[in-house]
């Protein structure tokens, strides 16, 4: 099966890498090789010692758009999750990619503060951190991403089929083979094995 | 006269009655209690066999029926887990890996009949009739040919009893035994008058009683014992007139008799998942887990019904934790662990195997890492909603794996016998 590069945008607290790492669940699954490259990890490692300027987070995004890219092209089914704030930036991964699937974590400024359990947006906002992304530091919502996850309205397993839906539509991965029985068999399976002690 | 005893064709007839250990049926044999049984065996030759581990029908049934173990046909138990995750699922007739019985027959061109064989649902076509058992659902995906569901129908053919009413209430599980039997039995004679070379009948309504009333076999004041004895007469009934009907067109050989694990009574149910809870080794992310997808990071080993354990492995499991390297550590250490298990001061484990020691082919990888052998009235479960390590529910009898049974005409030469090796001297009759 080919490579291909699923790429999270979002605002910090946004849901990015819990969708990653849902996504990651269902395609190892489905039999794929997966890695994730997640932001706050790869700024541990791959992008240590770099800080928020433009300058630097463009420099962070493209490090990881060419790891996603060594991946791709061998087969590897990456993920990035990164705020990944300027458009250019994505659209030149993009490019570079080709088999690139650009996910939206879509949520309302006011609901991550809110959900913020660091209080980073509080601080920001009080300006102990600066370029901040979101309060001090510009989004680039993108233009046309492949799918756009809408975390304050959907649930992370609603979100996550979301994504896979649109794969096997992509023709990214082979649709789900079907289990040999439907829902209300396998209910009816459980009850008797149930019945007889066998679960 | 030799030379002229073989009346016709080479036949081969095949009575399964599921779950009957040997002891029981030399008891009730013995006793007078199956008179035609009694006679048959007289005839020939009982043995003692040992069954594949787990030593459950979806299982066994298919080592006899495949003639292999569960690391070449592929099914380990009734549950087993997606790939890569900890959802489970059920394994279908779809899932079988190895070819059948009646799959190399029918490459003979042998026509064969079977009714009621656990494991093979959805029924897939044979050269002749499956008709499909345990955990069959609905008769129209049970039966291939399908052309055969609407005389099925006529003649009151019912797959199995209804199991969740009858653990509840015995007087309805003795009236559903007898209308399933009495069903089959219908669908036999009438199956029987088809040309066929092999015949297979399983009776499972013997494991569905000892699973509920084990304590009404073995004590003769029990309110059930006289139903139990007259189910087992029924089952005496069919048996005689199935081989009265097949010595009188062959001469005798071919006639077989088995079960598929034998059963005792249970004194405590032992909850895998709470052992492997408390001593660590298996965490949830839930105070109250519902299934294994509540499993945490950290965890080390889980348990998959009835008596097997899977190492948390880093890229065999989604939040698995331990590399190759830490694996046979860890399988002695909980080997050591099991086999000291006690309740009350009893040893409550026989053995317990590695993956390896138990299984061989190319479906290995799939299976537990350990299976373990309890003592007999050890029942281990793998429910992760208990919180006791060892309990009881309302069943009475669980299954064995070394006091199943096997009957043949012909002496079996060789030591101990096994469930996969009946599967090739049967079709060797053929040769």
């Amino acid at each position: 099966m080919k490579g291909f590069t699923l790429w999270f945008t979002g605002l910090p607290c946004s849901g990015k890498s819990a969708l990653a790492k849902g996504a990651e669940e269902v395609l190892l699954e489905r039999g794929m090789k997966v890695e994730v490259l997640d932001g706050d990890v790869v700024r541990t490692n791959l992008s240590k010692g770099l800080g928020f300027s433009k300058e630097d987070r463009d420099t962070n995004i493209r490090r990881i758009g060419f790891v996603c890219h060594l991946l791709t092209r061998n087969d590897v089914v990456a993920i990035g999750a990164a705020i990944s704030p300027y458009r250019q930036i994505r659209d030149e991964n993009r490019t570079l990619i080709g088999r690139f699937v650009e996910v939206y974590c879509k949520c309302p400024i006011e609901v991550l503060k809110k959900r913020d359990v660091k209080g980073m947006y509080l601080k920001a906002e009080r300006g102990e951190i600066k370029n901040f992304t979101g309060v001090s530091d510009p989004y680039e919502e993108p233009l046309k991403p492949e799918v756009i996850v809408e975390t304050d309205k959907e649930t992370v397993e609603q979100s996550v089929d979301k994504i896979i839906r649109t794969l096997e539509l992509m023709g990214y991965i082979p649709p789900e083979e079907r289990e040999e029985y439907t829902k209300e068999e396998e209910k009816e399976i459980k009850e008797r094995l149930r019945a007889l002690g066998y679960i | 006269m030799v030379l002229f005893k073989r009346k016709s064709k080479r036949r081969v007839c095949v009575v399964g009655l599921d779950g009957v250990p040997y002891e029981l049926l030399l008891k009730l044999t013995t006793e007078g209690l199956m008179p035609a049984t009694a006679e048959i065996i007289e005839g020939g030759h009982l043995r003692r066999m040992k069954v594949t581990l787990p030593e459950i029908s979806s299982v066994s049934w298919t080592s006899f029926m495949t003639g292999t173990n569960p690391g070449t046909h592929g099914i380990f138990g009734f549950v087993d887990l997606k790939p890569n995750s900890y959802h489970i699922r059920f394994p279908s007739f779809k899932d079988l890996k190895a070819p059948t019985i009646w799959d190399k027959l029918g490459k003979r061109g042998k026509r064969c009949i079977v009714i009621n064989q656990p494991a093979t649902y959805p029924a897939s076509p044979i050269n002749g009739v499956l008709i499909a058992g345990f955990v069959a659902i609905e008769l129209e995906k049970a039966i291939a040919p399908a052309s055969y569901l609407p005389r099925l129908r006529r003649l009151g053919y019912q797959i199995d009893i209804d199991t969740l009413r009858a653990r509840q209430d015995h007087d309805f599980l003795f009236q559903e035994l007898d209308r399933t039997l009495e069903a089959r039995h219908r669908v036999v004679d009438y199956l029987w008058e088809e040309d066929w070379d092999y015949f297979q009948l399983v009776v499972t309504g013997t494991d569905r009683l000892q699973h509920f009333v084990w304590e009404g076999i073995e004590d003769e004041d029990h309110p059930y014992h006289q139903p139990i004895i007259k189910y087992y007469r029924e089952v005496d009934r069919l048996l005689g007139e199935l081989y009265g009907r097949f010595s009188r067109a062959t001469d005798g050989e071919g006639f077989f008799l088995l079960s598929d694990h034998g059963f005792t009574a249970i004194k405590q149910e032992v909850y895998l998942n709470s052992w492997l809870r408390e001593e660590g080794y298996l965490k949830f992310k839930v105070p109250n887990p519902s299934s294994l997808e509540d499993i945490k990071e950290g965890t080390v080993a889980f348990a998959l019904d009835p008596n097997r354990i899977y190492l948390n492995r880093r890229g065999r499991f989604p939040r698995g934790i331990l590399g190759e390297g830490e694996l046979s550590a860890l399988r002695e250490e909980l080997r050591r662990k099991l086999e000291g298990l006690q309740h009350q001061g009893e040893p409550v484990v026989e053995r317990v195997f590695l993956g390896e020691e138990l299984y061989s082919g190319p479906w290995v990888d799939m299976g537990p890492d350990l299976v373990i052998l309890s003592r007999y009235g050890y029942d281990m479960k793998g429910s992760v909603k208990e919180r006791e390590v060892f309990g009881r529910t309302g069943l009475q009898g669980m299954h064995t794996w070394d006091n199943a049974f096997f009957f043949s005409k012909e002496e079996i030469e060789g030591g101990a016998l096994h469930i996969t090796d009946l599967s090739e001297k049967i079709i060797g009759l053929f040769d």
